[in-house]
C-alpha cells in the first residue's frame, strides 16, 4: 500500500496536469467522445435488437401459442357439447355429430401438442385426462347403443371431468399464453434510456463545439460537425422508428384484445349451446343448466358489445344479429319444453343460428388475427436496417470527433 | 481376464460420470368419479332418530272413478284437465322402472306406465302426460313447489315423508337387497361390514344401509352407482330389488344377492292436502288391479324379477 501510493499520486498528477493544459484537455475530449459515441451507438443497437426480438417472438411464437391454447379450449368445449347433443338425438347417433366430435378431439390433441412444446407443465393435466375423457365417452356410447341408461351416467361423468378438470386447465393455459403475448408487447416499448443517452451525446457535442469556438476563435469544425450530424441522425432514426413501432404495437394490442374478446365470445357461445342442450337432456331437471345458459348468454352479449367497441366489422355485426336470433329461438324452445312439447323443443334446437353465429365469430377472429399479424409485420419492417444504420452512424460520429479534434491538436505541436 | 476387463470398464465408467439419464415421470391421472359423489358418515337426521310411528301404507278410500274427460268441478283433477296434460315426476335412470329408451328418446318403464294410466283416467288418452325427470332427492321439493302433479318414481311410503306429502295406496311391494360383482364373494347385506357401498342420495336405502357398511358413498342417480361399481370404486350397491334388477340387466357381470332385508312399499306421491287427487289415484290403482292392467304392466317390464306376483292389497284408513 505504502509503496503503491507513490505511483498513484504521480498518475493523478499527470492527469490533472493533462487536464490543465489545453492540448491535454483536447486529447481527453477525444477519448471521451469516441467512447460516448460508441456507447450510445451500442445502447441504441441493443434496444433496437430487443424490440426486434420481441416482435419476432410475437409473430412467430407467442401469438401462435395463444391461438393454439384457445383452440384447445374451444375444441374441448365443443367436443363435450357435441357428445351431449349426439346423446340427445336418441337412437343411432347422427353421423355429422360423431364426425364433429372426432374432429374436435383431433383438433384439441393437435393444438395441445403445439402448446406442450412451450408449456409442458401447464398441459400435463390435459395430456393425462383427455384420454380418460374420450374413454368415458366411448363407454357411454357403447352402453347407449345397447339401450342401457347407464350410458347417460357415463356421459354425465365425462362431462363432469371436462368441466372440473380439463376446461379449467385449458383456461389456465390460455391465460398463460396471452400473458406471454402481453409481455412481448411490453418489451417492444419505447427505449427511453437509449434515446436519452443519444440526446445527451448530441447536446455534449454541441457544447464541446461552443467551447472550441471560444478557445480557438474558429467558427466551424468540419469533423465535429459531421459527428454531430451523424449523432443527430441516429437519434432521430431511433426515435422515429421507436415511435412507429410503439404505435404499431399499440394497434396490435387492440387487435390482440379483440382476438381475446372474440375468442371468449366463441367459447361462451359453445358453453351456452352445451347448457341449452343439457337442459333438454335433463328432461325437466335441468333448471341449473338453464340458469347457466342465461348467465353465459348475458356474458356473451357483453363480449359482443366489447368486440364492437374495439372496432366494428361486418363479421362482428353479423354475429350480434345472429346472437339475437338465437336468443329468440331459445325462448321458443323453453316455451315448448315448459309446455310439455318436448319433441317440438328438440326439433327447434336444430336451428341454424347457433352454427352461423359460430361461423361469424370464426371469421371475426380470423380478421382480428390478420390485423394483429399486419401490425407486427409493419413494425418489424420499420425496424429493418436500423441496427446497421445506427452502428455505422456511431462509427461516423466517433471518426468525425477524432478527426475534428485531431486538427486542433495538431496546432499545438 | 474377462472379469478384469469388466472391472476396468466399470472403473472408467465411474470416473467419467455423465448426468443421470432423464426419466419420463407419468403424471398420475386420478380416476374420474360421478359428479357430486360424496361419502356419507351417518344416516340423515330424519331417519336417525326413532322413526315416527304411523300406519304409513293406509291411504284414503276411493269413491267411484269419474268418467274420463268429466272431472268433478273445482277438483284438483279438473285443474289438470284444464291444463291439458298431467305433469308427472319420473326417473330416466332406473332401467325397467323409469328410463329413457335411447333409441326412441321416450321415457318408459313400470312407473311411467302407472303415470300413463293416471293420465288415461283423466283425459281418456294416456299420451296426455308430460314427464319431468326428478332425482330421488328432488321428489318431495318438486311436489311441494307444485312443479309436478304426481311423483311416480320408486318412492317408498314412510311416516317421515307423510309429514311433507301425501301418498296413494301401495302400487308395488319392493324390498332392499344388494348388487355385487359376480366374483366378489359377498352373499348378502351381512357381507357389507367391511365394504364400500353406493346409494343414491335422498333415498330410503341410504338410511337402511349406512350403519351396515364400512363406507357409504352417495351419488345423485342409481346409474351413477353402477358406474362406480364398474370402475371399481365401490364394492356393492344396495337398494330396492326393482332398481337393482334394472342395474343387473345392464351388466351381466353383476348379481343381486341375499334376501330382502326391508319392505319398501311404493306409492304415488301427491302434494300434501290434495285428498281428492289421492282418492282419484287410488281409484285408478284399484281399477288397474281388477282389470288386469297391473299384471300386464308387470309382465311388460319386471319379468327379470320373476313371474308376476299378486298386486299389493289396498289398505285404507277411512
Amino acid at each position: 500500500m505504502v509503496i503503491d501510493s507513490q505511483p498513484r499520486q504521480a498518475l493523478v498528477r499527470r492527469f490533472t496536469g493533462l487536464a490543465r493544459s489545453t492540448p491535454g484537455r483536447l486529447s481527453l475530449i477525444v477519448v471521451v467522445l469516441v467512447v460516448a459515441s460508441l456507447a450510445s451507438g451500442w445502447l441504441a443497437t441493443w434496444s433496437v435488437n430487443r424490440q426486434e426480438r420481441a416482435l419476432e417472438d410475437l409473430a412467430t411464437r407467442s401469438e401462435p401459442l395463444a391461438h393454439a391454447a384457445q383452440e384447445v379450449y374451444r375444441a374441448l368445449q365443443d367436443a363435450d357439447a357435441t357428445a351431449a347433443s349426439a346423446f340427445l338425438s336418441g337412437g343411432l347417433e347422427p353421423v355429422q355429430l360423431r364426425e364433429r366430435y372426432e374432429a374436435d378431439i383431433a383438433q384439441a390433441q393437435a393444438a395441445l401438442s403445439v402448446a406442450t412444446a412451450s408449456s409442458p407443465d401447464l398441459t400435463a393435466t390435459l395430456a393425462a385426462q383427455l384420454p380418460v375423457y374420450t374413454g368415458l365417452i366411448e363407454t357411454a356410447r357403447s352402453n347407449n347403443r345397447q339401450g342401457f341408461p347407464v350410458g347417460a351416467a357415463y356421459l354425465r361423468e365425462a362431462s363432469g371431468l371436462m368441466r372440473t378438470q380439463l376446461l379449467p386447465a385449458a383456461q389456465e393455459l390460455y391465460r398463460a399464453e396471452t400473458d406471454r403475448v402481453a409481455r412481448a408487447q411490453d418489451e417492444a416499448n419505447f427505449p427511453v434510456v437509449p434515446v436519452l443517452v443519444a440526446l445527451a451525446f448530441v447536446i455534449g457535442l454541441v457544447l464541446i463545439q461552443r467551447y472550441l469556438t471560444r478557445k480557438t476563435n474558429r467558427l466551424l469544425n468540419v469533423g465535429l460537425l459531421v459527428a454531430t450530424g451523424a449523432a443527430t441522425l441516429s437519434l432521430l432514426w431511433v426515435t422515429t422508428v421507436s415511435v412507429l413501432v410503439m404505435n404499431d404495437v399499440a394497434d396490435s394490442r387492440t387487435a390482440s384484445e379483440k382476438v381475446d374478446v372474440l375468442a371468449q365470445a366463441r367459447i361462451a357461445t359453445l358453453t351456452a349451446r352445451g347448457e341449452e342442450t343439457l337442459t333438454l337432456v335433463a328432461r325437466g331437471a335441468g333448471q341449473s343448466y338453464e340458469k347457466n345458459f342465461v348467465e353465459v348468454s348475458k356474458r356473451l352479449e357483453g363480449l359482443l358489445d366489447r368486440a364492437k367497441a374495439l372496432g366494428n366489422t361486418e363479421a362482428v355485426d353479423q354475429a350480434g344479429r345472429q346472437f339475437q336470433q338465437w336468443q329468440q329461438v331459445h325462448q321458443r324452445i323453453r316455451e315448448a319444453d315448459d309446455a310439455g312439447q318436448y319433441n317440438d323443443a328438440v326439433a327447434l334446437i336444430g336451428n341454424p343460428f347457433f352454427d352461423s353465429l359460430d361461423q361469424s365469430l370464426v371469421r371475426a377472429i380470423g380478421e382480428a388475427r390478420q390485423e394483429f399479424s399486419d401490425e407486427v409485420a409493419v413494425a418489424r419492417a420499420s425496424l429493418a436496417g436500423t441496427v446497421a444504420g445506427v452502428l455505422v452512424l456511431a462509427l461516423v460520429s466517433a471518426a468525425g470527433s477524432t478527426a475534428g479534434l485531431w486538427q486542433r491538436l495538431k496546432e499545438y505541436r | 481376464m474377462r472379469r478384469l476387463a469388466l472391472a476396468a470398464v466399470m472403473l472408467l465408467g465411474a470416473c467419467s460420470a455423465g448426468p443421470a439419464p432423464s426419466q419420463v415421470v407419468p403424471r398420475s391421472a386420478p380416476a374420474p368419479q360421478p359428479a357430486n359423489a360424496s361419502t356419507v358418515s351417518a344416516a340423515p337426521s330424519s331417519s336417525a332418530g326413532a322413526p315416527p310411528s304411523c300406519d304409513a301404507t293406509a291411504s284414503l278410500r276411493p269413491g267411484p272413478l269419474p268418467q274420463a274427460g268429466q272431472m268433478p268441478e273445482g277438483s284438483t283433477m279438473a285443474k289438470i284437465a284444464q291444463r291439458g296434460r298431467l305433469i308427472a315426476g319420473v326417473d330416466q335412470n332406473s332401467f325397467l322402472m323409469g328410463f329413457r329408451n335411447s333409441f326412441t328418446g321416450e321415457i318408459e318403464g313400470f312407473d311411467v306406465d302407472v303415470a300413463r294410466q293416471i293420465a288415461k283416467a283423466v283425459f281418456g288418452d294416456e299420451k296426455k302426460v308430460q314427464f319431468k325427470v326428478v332425482t330421488a332427492a328432488e321428489r318431495i321439493p318438486m311436489l311441494q313447489s307444485g312443479a309436478v302433479d304426481v311423483v311416480v318414481r320408486t318412492m317408498t311410503i314412510t311416516c317421515d315423508r307423510l309429514k311433507d306429502v301425501d301418498f296413494s295406496q301401495v302400487y308395488y311391494q319392493a324390498g332392499q337387497r344388494v348388487l355385487v360383482r359376480r366374483n366378489s364373494g359377498i352373499t348378502g347385506v351381512e357381507g357389507l361390514a367391511d365394504k364400500r357401498v353406493c346409494v343414491a342420495s335422498g333415498s330410503t336405502s341410504l338410511g337402511n344401509v349406512v350403519n351396515r357398511a364400512k363406507t357409504t358413498v352417495s351419488v345423485p342417480n342409481w346409474t351413477d352407482c353402477l358406474v362406480m361399481l364398474q370402475q371399481g370404486q365401490t364394492d356393492a350397491i344396495s337398494t330396492d330389488d326393482t332398481i337393482l334388477a334394472g342395474l343387473a340387466a345392464q351388466d351381466p357381470y353383476t348379481d343381486v344377492v341375499g334376501a330382502r332385508f326391508t319392505d319398501e312399499s311404493y306409492g304415488v306421491g301427491v302434494p300434501k292436502g290434495q285428498e281428492d287427487l289421492v282418492r282419484f289415484v287410488n281409484g285408478v290403482l284399484e281399477r288397474m288391479r281388477t282389470d288386469g292392467t297391473w299384471r300386464a304392466i308387470y309382465g311388460r317390464w319386471l319379468t327379470p324379477l320373476g313371474p308376476a306376483p299378486a298386486p299389493p292389497v289396498a289398505r285404507y284408513r277411512d
